[in-house]
């Protein structure tokens, strides 16, 4: 027997460890797409809130270059806020959705909240003399502070902002690379720190510290992609641009001179004209590439989109010999996406697909539904054929078999099929044809008319 | 007269150097890929080859690599749209290096320099 479980939603009962809990609610808030001060302040919250670890207030400290910046510090501002915070968080059943929006409740209240006590706190990592809290983030050391006004290693204006006597100093680092501090008290119930409670901050700090780790080298890797997709879209571009420019150039200069037939005008301004309309398209091609941005996904019919396309003159037109046959389930349910840009879509595979069969070959468009949650449109060919090697660079930027392409077609198929949270598949052989399928999501079913 | 080999898939930019290299006093060939470029190489005899680089099915790199194996005295100058192959070039396959502009001064003027030499 095989049963299956959604990692995502343990749903833990109250009579199981409460650390389980806590450290369910993380890494569930991990998985969200929230930003990260979102998720850190989950973190400080689980740690601070009554089904948590328990401490009374949590500070985050974030680095920054070989600096390290006081950010956040979750908690109530006296013992009266505490009893009705932690009355809130406790409430079994309560999630990372709540505790962020607690969260940003907290923050954005106004400005004597406990965060504007810690942001002016910076510390130079680099520095010989550090002191406390900094120590802690540059040696990866949890540091439990008992009588910290006796203590000479603190440094005084931390002291002075934290106010209390003892606290707990937790590293965030992952590999090498140090990532920030978390300081946690008890100041309201003045319960002493145990070792149990460092066990399980320390936990939480291996937590929060690989996962700033992974979003840097994420952000990181984005910006990295960003750079290289700049720099070829630099050079294809200057391509696109250059060779039009140097013919205009040319005939232009011919023009100039006295030595020119009328016959040789005439043709030279055609030429020129040419290349001029050549230009435009390439800007206009690139101008709808880099539009695409849908975040806003509408219900929409596929059928009359489709036959919108199929029946465009302009597609029809270029049609030699090859028959488009459109084959769509009766009552399909409408999908998600922008209609404009999935019709688009489909122009740029189907005038593929013609391009690419023999006169007397034929295009299928077929609809119908995958499962419950997926509506799948099918744009077969009996065209030549991909091999592998073309295949795989399909989505690449750039990447055309034309002789004038531009290489953004399918790329930009893919862009609105990732943006309409759809996908796109993608079977060929060659000799035989290819085969595209986009998956869209069902939307909300088909209105009366249906 | 000096004979120009000229590969380059564009046909509007094979017409114009064509007619400008004519003005100038060349006997002009036009090829429009690697192939037809080949094949012209082992029919007749060329003082200079002025090839694109980027070209559907072999592009310049495969030509200049196989001429160099066919007809290691011919000067090459490679003309192309994109500046960022230079440096790329110059060390191993071309005798001048000009990227495609509106005008056809450096062209020329590389052209000339070469034959003249």
């Amino acid at each position: 027997m095989i049963e299956r479980f959604s990692f995502l939603a343990p749903n833990f009962q109250s009579q199981e460890p409460r650390e389980l809990a806590l450290l369910s609610i993380i890494s569930q808030s991990f998985f969200q797409p929230f930003s990260i001060e979102d998720n850190l302040l989950v973190i400080l919250t689980a740690l601070t809130s009554g089904s948590g670890v328990g401490f009374n207030r949590a500070m985050l400290f974030r680095t920054d270059g070989d600096k390290l910046r006081g950010e956040a510090w979750l908690g109530p501002r006296s013992a009266e806020e505490a009893k009705t915070i932690w009355e809130v968080l406790s409430t079994p059943g309560i999630g990372y959705i709540e505790i962020i929006e607690h969260n940003r409740w907290l923050l954005t209240r106004q400005s004597e909240s406990l965060s504007q006590i810690v942001k002016p706190l910076v510390y130079s990592l680099s520095q010989d003399n550090l002191t406390i809290p900094a120590t802690s983030a540059a040696r990866k050391e949890m540091l439990l502070v008992q009588n910290a006004r006796q203590e000479p290693l603190i440094d005084p204006k931390f002291l002075a902002a934290i106010g209390v006597e003892e606290f707990l100093c937790v590293p965030l680092y992952a590999r090498d690379e140090i990532m920030g501090l978390i300081i946690l008290d008890n100041a309201y119930t003045k319960r002493p720190i145990e070792s149990k409670d460092i066990k399980l901050a320390s936990l939480c700090g291996l937590m929060a510290g690989n996962y700033m780790y992974a979003t840097l080298l994420h952000n990181k890797m984005i910006e990295m992609e960003r750079l290289a997709a700049l720099g070829e879209m630099a050079v294809f571009i200057t391509h696109q641009l250059r060779n039009p420019l140097t013919t205009i150039g040319g005939f232009t200069d011919q023009l100039l001179t006295n030595r020119i037939g009328e016959a040789k005008k005439r043709r030279n301004l055609e030429i020129i004209r040419k290349e001029i309309r050549r230009l435009e398209d390439v800007v206009t091609k690139l101008a709808l590439f880099l539009k695409v941005d849908v975040r806003k996904t509408v219900p929409f019919d596929l059928k009359s989109t489709l036959l919108g396309v199929v029946q465009n003159p302009d597609l029809t037109m270029k049609n030699g010999g090859i028959e488009v046959y459109l084959d769509i389930e009766e009552r399909l349910p409408n999908v998600l996406g922008d209609p404009t840009y999935v019709g688009e879509a489909f122009r740029n595979l189907i005038a593929n697909a013609m391009e690419a069969t023999a006169p007397g070959g034929r295009v299928t468009v077929q609809g119908g539904r995958e499962d419950q949650n997926w509506v799948v449109i099918c744009i077969q060919d009996t065209g030549k054929g991909m091999p592998p090697s073309v295949r795989d660079k399909l989505f690449s930027p750039f990447f055309s078999t034309k002789d004038k392409g531009m290489g953004l077609g399918l790329l930009f198929v893919k862009r609105v099929m990732d943006a309409s949270g759809g996908r796109i598949e993608v079977e060929s052989e060659v000799g035989r044809g290819s085969l595209f399928r986009l998956f869209f999501r069902s939307g909300q079913e088909r209105s009366a008319e249906a | 007269m000096k004979r120009i080999l000229i590969v380059e898939d564009e046909d509007a930019l094979c017409l114009l150097y064509k007619e400008e290299l004519t003005q100038e006093g060349y006997a002009v060939t036009t090829a429009g890929n690697a192939e037809e470029a080949l094949s012209a190489l082992k029919r007749e005899p060329f003082d200079l080859i002025v090839t694109d680089i980027r070209m559907p099915g072999r592009d310049g790199v495969e030509l200049i690599t196989e001429i160099m194996g066919l007809r290691k005295d011919i000067p090459i100058i490679i003309n192309t749209a994109y500046q960022s192959y230079k440096q790329d070039f110059m060390t191993w396959a071309a005798d001048a290096y000009v990227v495609k502009s509106s005008s056809l001064v450096e062209l020329k003027s590389k052209i000339k320099e070469i034959l003249d030499r």
